[in-house]
């Protein structure tokens, strides 16, 4: 099999890539073979159209991506920023909406009007360390967590959390609140620069098509 | 054996390897192939050194970005830099001892082949040495240049034994004619090309509407993200923005395009008009090479017009660098490439306990040696 005949799909685990095979499906690209939920397979072709898929975790993406592993891969844009690799962003899809917050408790918003150093928590250590060096132009200290961020400020592991906040209940159960917005995140479209160029008929076809339908 | 040493004396840092076997051959070979092309062009081969001072590869030269280069001290307190990329040694190399007067006035050829240094970041798994094989021009301002290093550079990668690839051609003043157009800032103009040649236009858009610029001219700035074209749509182009900047490197890539045409190389050609480097000393066209199996370009370049001046010289430029690198991976994926490289060795052995075994065997050696073929001369087995 040679994978130069085939646009090569990488996605994001669990909603991201049903919602983008749901979207894929409205342009004629269809995959039954990923349908069966029992199958055990790692990658799943349609030889007709000539196009592959396979999931991996959200992160792994870029990775994928930037190597040619992958046409095409798509996957939060909060996952692009953080990993900032060589790939190009083409598309928004519009789905899997949120934002990228700095938050804590209310007593914590005046420790962000100073550039005094401050701790923050957050499994996007490369976000917030943009944020506060490059835009607020604060020395911070970064933890690195890998889950259930908001613990950071009740245990006093940390002054504030820099994280995706969709509906923002978790956050008022545990008594804490958005501080700052550092940006919108959605589902993104990523293209690999060689395939840009090798492959452009069939990529900007895809592109175009699901940009009619957005 | 007993365990008497230390296992990670067996390692390499992050960032640099061992070569060996068949891909230092296949390395060889491509050296061999690209120089042999170059020398034929007329060029002549330049070595610089491997570390330099800092100002060689300052912000205002518009290289590689300060955070990402090896940096150490001499003994006088001397920023040094190991080199990230070329042009900038082979530019100051030039203006030193190829350019005798303030302006050049008679064209320089020149190839080089080393290592260059640049940090990436951990875990990302690129190579923070990898070599570069590339050809300058310096002192021809026009197409006929561009198409000739273009040129070298095609025969070079079909030297290599590289067939199935593309050449992307650019022109740093389409962007720059509509950014000025548009009356964008030097600050703005650099953030919004590191949008479009990530060709992120969701991002470029949102920027553009921030800085209030009208739909017409947005329009137009978010298009260049995918001008892909081939020859005959370049015409469109023209006609479709006013900016005689614009024109004018639209009409310089058609020029361009002719000069390949009489190479009889046009068929590597297209044109993306959205491809911008990172490195700032781009004044003209800029190009990469691209071919399957590898996820990077294998080769880029570009026509620098300024950089020289840096050095008190006035002198455009233009040249190329071939990864080394990805270039291998590439071929090395060929798999017909490398059985041709594997050759045979012949073996002939000697018993030191026979009177005048060795004497014969070596005789025999020196003769198959003289033929060219490869001999190993080794004690028999016991």
């Amino acid at each position: 099999m040679n994978s130069n005949d085939y646009i090569t799909f990488a996605l994001g685990k669990g909603r991201l890539s049903s919602k983008t095979m749901e979207l894929l499906s409205q342009i004629g690209i269809e995959c039954e073979e990923m349908k069966d939920k029992d199958s055990r397979k790692l990658i799943f072709t349609n030889e007709e159209k000539k196009v592959r898929f396979f999931l991996s975790k959200g992160p792994d993406v870029p990775t994928y991506v930037e190597y040619g592993s992958a046409d095409i891969g798509v996957v939060g844009r909060d996952t692009i920023l953080e990993e900032n690799r060589n790939v190009y962003e083409v598309l928004d899809l519009g789905f899997g909406k949120c934002r990228m917050c700095v938050c804590g408790p209310e007593s914590a918003r005046d420790l962000l009007r100073h550039h005094e150093r401050i701790r923050v928590a957050s499994k996007y250590p490369n976000i917030a360390k943009d944020y506060f060096f490059n835009r607020k132009h604060q020395t911070v200290d970064i933890i690195k967590l890998n889950g259930s961020v908001e613990l950071g400020p009740i245990v006093q592991l940390s002054d504030v959390i820099v994280d995706i906040v969709e509906t923002g209940s978790t956050l008022r159960e545990n008594g804490l609140t958005v501080l700052e917005e550092i940006c919108s995140l959605s589902a993104r479209m990523i293209v690999n620069p060689v395939s840009m160029q090798l492959k452009n008929d069939r990529i900007k076809e895809i592109v175009e098509k699901l940009k009619g339908l957005l | 054996m007993k365990k008497d040493y230390d296992i990670a004396l067996l390692h390499t840092p992050d960032g640099v390897r061992d070569y060996y076997n068949g891909e230092l051959k296949l390395r060889k070979n491509i050296e061999k192939g690209i120089s042999s092309i170059a020398e034929s062009f007329g060029y002549d081969e330049l070595r610089t050194p491997t570390f330099e001072f800092f100002d060689v590869f300052a912000k205002e030269i518009g290289t590689t970005p300060s955070k990402d280069l090896f940096k150490f001290f001499d003994k006088d307190n001397n920023t040094l830099v190991l080199r990230p990329d070329f042009t900038p040694s082979v530019a100051r190399c030039a203006a030193k001892y190829f350019i005798p007067g303030d302006k050049c006035e008679s064209p320089v050829r020149l190839y080089y082949k080393g290592s260059v240094y640049s940090h990436t970041h951990a875990l990302m798994g690129g190579l923070e040495e990898s070599g570069e094989i590339g050809a300058e021009l310096i002192g021809c301002p026009d197409a006929y240049a561009d198409g000739e290093v273009l040129a070298l550079l095609i025969e070079s990668l079909k030297a290599s034994g590289l067939d199935d690839f593309r050449i992307s051609i650019g022109h740093i003043d389409y962007f720059r004619g509509l950014c000025e157009d548009a009356g964008l800032g030097d600050t703005d103009e650099e953030h919004l090309r590191e949008l479009i040649s990530g060709k992120n236009t969701v991002a470029a858009g949102s920027f553009l509407s921030e800085l209030g610029i009208s739909e017409e001219a947005k329009e137009k700035l978010l298009r260049i993200a995918d001008s892909f074209e081939d020859h005959g749509s370049l015409d469109k182009l023209t006609e479709k923005v006013s900016s005689e900047k614009a024109k004018a490197a639209v009409s310089g890539l058609q020029e361009v395009y002719e000069v390949l045409t009489a190479y009889g190389y046009e068929k590597y050609i297209s044109f993306d008009l959205g491809l911008l480097s990172k490195f700032n000393y781009y004044t003209g066209i800029i190009f990469r090479a691209y071919t399957y199996g590898v996820g990077s370009p294998v080769a880029k370049g570009g026509r620098y017009d300024k950089l020289l001046g840096y050095f008190g010289k006035e002198a455009p430029a233009i040249g190329f660098a071939i990864s080394e690198d990805t270039l291998t991976e590439a071929l090395s994926r060929l798999s017909d490439k490398k059985e041709k490289l594997s050759e045979e060795k012949t073996v002939i052995e000697f018993d030191k306990n026979e009177k005048s075994a060795f004497a014969d065997a070596l005789k025999k050696a020196q003769e198959l040696r003289g033929k060219g073929k490869k001999v190993i001369l080794s004690e028999v087995k016991k």
